[in-house]
């Protein structure tokens, strides 16, 4: 039990990271994306922020998941 | 679908929020409801800023940072750091809180299947068979 609750301590933060990292990489792909569809096609701003909007909003709610995933493992450790 | 999607979606998501209201309280409990509550009104403004913030930064023309600078100040640690408080209280549990910050993701898969299924976005205006096949 003492080497699960190390294991858990050790694991916990580092998942949260991963999701961090996850999710930066992913904003960033968008927001790119996003800039240059709109070079290409300034009429169609519009519809692209809104795309980008909801995107950003589920990567967003992603990394929160890992945060309260986080915090539901550390209630675990105590 | 223009930015009218993301206000509707919100209204949305408060009128099904007020209707689980009274029935939450009655089943689950306060704390339960309120957690939930807590968690969507987290949502509600993460959603605007995020909204706000990509209207002002992610745009053709000219962008006014002043603002883009004031809105990032805000809404990271807004939503970060009352994530952090709401997550902490003892009281709420934080599955209900999950719940609660999923509804407006609900109501936006719903919304945009909904498009879909009718073909509100496609060019010649013809409904979905395919999609209305599959359901």
């Amino acid at each position: 039990m003492e080497h699960f609750g190390s294991m858990l301590a050790l694991a916990a933060p580092l998942g949260l990271g991963l999701a961090a990292v996850g999710s930066a990489y992913g904003i960033g792909r968008a927001v790119g994306s996003a800039m240059e569809a709109m070079g290409r096609q300034p009429e169609a701003a519009g519809k692209i922020q809104v795309a980008m909007i909801i995107g950003a909003a589920f990567i967003e709610a992603l990394t929160i998941y890992a945060l309260i995933a986080f915090f539901m493992a550390m209630g675990k450790l105590g | 679908m223009g930015l009218d999607l993301i206000s509707r979606t919100l209204r949305t998501s408060a009128v099904i929020l007020l209707i689980f209201l009274p029935f939450g309280i009655y089943y689950f409990g306060v704390y339960p409801t309120l957690a939930i509550l807590s968690g969507a009104v987290w949502g509600f403004v993460n959603l605007i800023f995020l909204a706000q913030l990509v209207t002002t930064v992610i745009r053709p023309d000219k962008i006014d940072i002043r603002r883009a600078v004031g809105l990032g100040l805000i809404k990271f640690p807004l939503l970060y750091g009352s994530g952090y408080f709401l997550l902490t209280v003892k009281e709420f549990d934080p599955v209900h809180l999950l719940i609660g910050f999923s509804l407006f993701l609900a109501v936006i898969v719903l919304k945009m299947l909904g498009r879909a299924i009718l073909g509100l976005d496609n060019k010649d205006g013809k409904t979905n068979k395919n999609l209305q096949g599959a359901l």
